[in-house]
């Protein structure tokens, strides 16, 4: 009767940032990126996509509450990156990733259907 | 941007494809690119299901309840549903089913009016847009293409009836699982199975048979004429560490050395027919690049961190 709607689990409620940025106020390059409506699937390749870069000194993501839909992100960096600079960097390389999958798995398609 | 790049360039190569079901190998990426991409398969792809049930007439032997929940779980082809609106973000309706952008409707009429039980199936299910019907597996079950085979609905015995309108609509596993359209993705890590070639020379031909068969899935094989072990099927290996036991009881340790490729993975997706699988894997792909996008900063976090830095960096200073 009174359960929650079942899209609340991905739909992000109007007047809520889907991505929201806080800084650390003791250390400096450290921050966390609280984002709605997100889980593993996006938490956990933008961590290890952080890991490859040398300037990022810690990543790392938690979901607080299974029933609470959202994702913290943690970084703190290197004086010569910031941790908003790593995040974008991040998301641009993993974004390329998939585009060069995309074209991959698509040309192996076509091969295999011409081959077959 | 003015950081290094530290971008990956993965490899694909498709081992096997038919409608439903694609094996493909994913190289040069790792776990947590993998299991995104399974997990978006799984949960995050949008298909077409019945969502809305209008019950007209029903005097079959299961309640209004039962046949719309077993409505909602026969997959319709979803080719379109890419490029269809969710129902809750169309502006063009309200989610009536009369709107062409995010729903599509559906009428079924059956009456039994002789003494044989008549088999209500997804056969007898109308659409008003002949790109959204019900799945059609009559052929690839092998069944006589002639014969009419969809998915039972209800069976009416002589007067029962059922009359009712349906609306589709597009949807993702994550909100109801009849949205899936994945009936299994995994992947493993490719093994790489060594044979420690003196240690095993070491062995009677009986132990090296007791060694082959102590495996419980057929990794390994005797060379009839040269009596030596071969990996046959690397793959077949279930990291279940059987034949690893088997050597240490033996009293050899270190007779072969199994380790997973942290960079290879074996994928096989398997659909439920409601799109091809090599379309799923890309449907896959096109979400999670539409999510990472979602995520990026706003403009507007970006200016009032500039600000922050701004203030910060004057009380540093001061």
């Amino acid at each position: 009767m009174n359960a929650p709607d079942r899209y609340e689990r991905f739909v992000v409620p109007e007047g809520i940032k889907k991505v929201s940025y806080e800084r650390d106020t003791k250390i400096m390059n450290a921050a966390s990126f609280t984002i709605e409506r997100e889980d593993h699937t996006i938490g956990n390749i933008v961590r290890m996509q952080l890991h490859r870069d040398e300037n990022v000194l810690f990543a790392g993501y938690k979901l607080p509450h299974p029933l609470q839909y959202k994702i913290i992100v943690r970084i703190h960096t290197t004086v010569q990156s910031s941790p908003m600079q790593a995040y974008n960097q991040a998301i641009n390389d993993l974004d390329k990733e998939l585009d060069h999958l995309r074209n991959a798995f698509e040309a192996e398609v076509a091969r295999h259907s011409r081959d077959y | 941007m003015d950081g290094a790049s530290y971008q990956r360039f993965p490899k694909i190569k498709i081992r096997e494809m038919k409608d439903d079901y694609v094996k493909f190998e994913l190289r040069e990426t790792d776990a947590s690119m993998a299991n995104a991409l399974r997990r978006v398969m799984l949960v995050e792809v949008p298909t077409i299901a019945i969502d809305l049930v209008e019950i007209e007439v029903n005097s079959s032997v299961l309640n209004d309840e039962f046949i719309s929940h077993r409505l909602g779980l026969i997959p319709l082809t979803s080719e379109r549903a890419m490029n269809m609106r969710f129902s809750r973000d169309c502006d063009a309706c309200d989610g009536d089913g009369q709107c062409e952008f995010c729903s599509v409707e559906f009428h079924l009429r059956a009456k039994c009016m002789t003494d044989q039980t008549l088999d209500v199936t997804s056969k007898d299910l109308i659409s008003s847009d002949h790109t959204v019907v019900p799945v059609d597996f009559s052929d690839s079950a092998g069944f006589d293409s002639s014969e009419q085979r969809g998915i039972i609905i209800v069976k009416l015995r002589r007067g029962q009836e059922l009359r009712l309108r349906a609306i589709a609509r597009k949807g993702i596993g994550k909100d109801h699982a009849k949205w899936s359209p994945a009936a299994t993705v995994t992947f493993m890590y490719e093994p790489e199975i060594l044979i420690n070639e003196d240690l095993m020379e070491s062995l009677t031909l009986d132990e090296k048979r007791s060694f082959v068969e102590s495996s419980p899935t057929k990794v390994f094989d005797i060379n009839p004429h040269t009596h030596q072990v071969t990996v046959v099927d690397a793959e077949a290996y279930t990291y279940d560490e059987e034949v690893l036991k088997k050597a240490e009881s033996m009293g050899k340790p270190g007779l072969v050395e199994i380790c997973p490729k942290e960079d290879s993975f074996i994928f096989t997706v398997e659909s439920t027919g409601v799109i091809k699988a090599s379309q799923l894997v890309l449907n896959a792909i096109d979400i999670l690049k539409r999510k990472l996008d979602a995520v990026r900063l706003s403009e507007d976090t970006v200016e009032a961190d500039d600000q922050f830095g701004e203030l910060g960096a004057h009380m540093r200073g001061g």
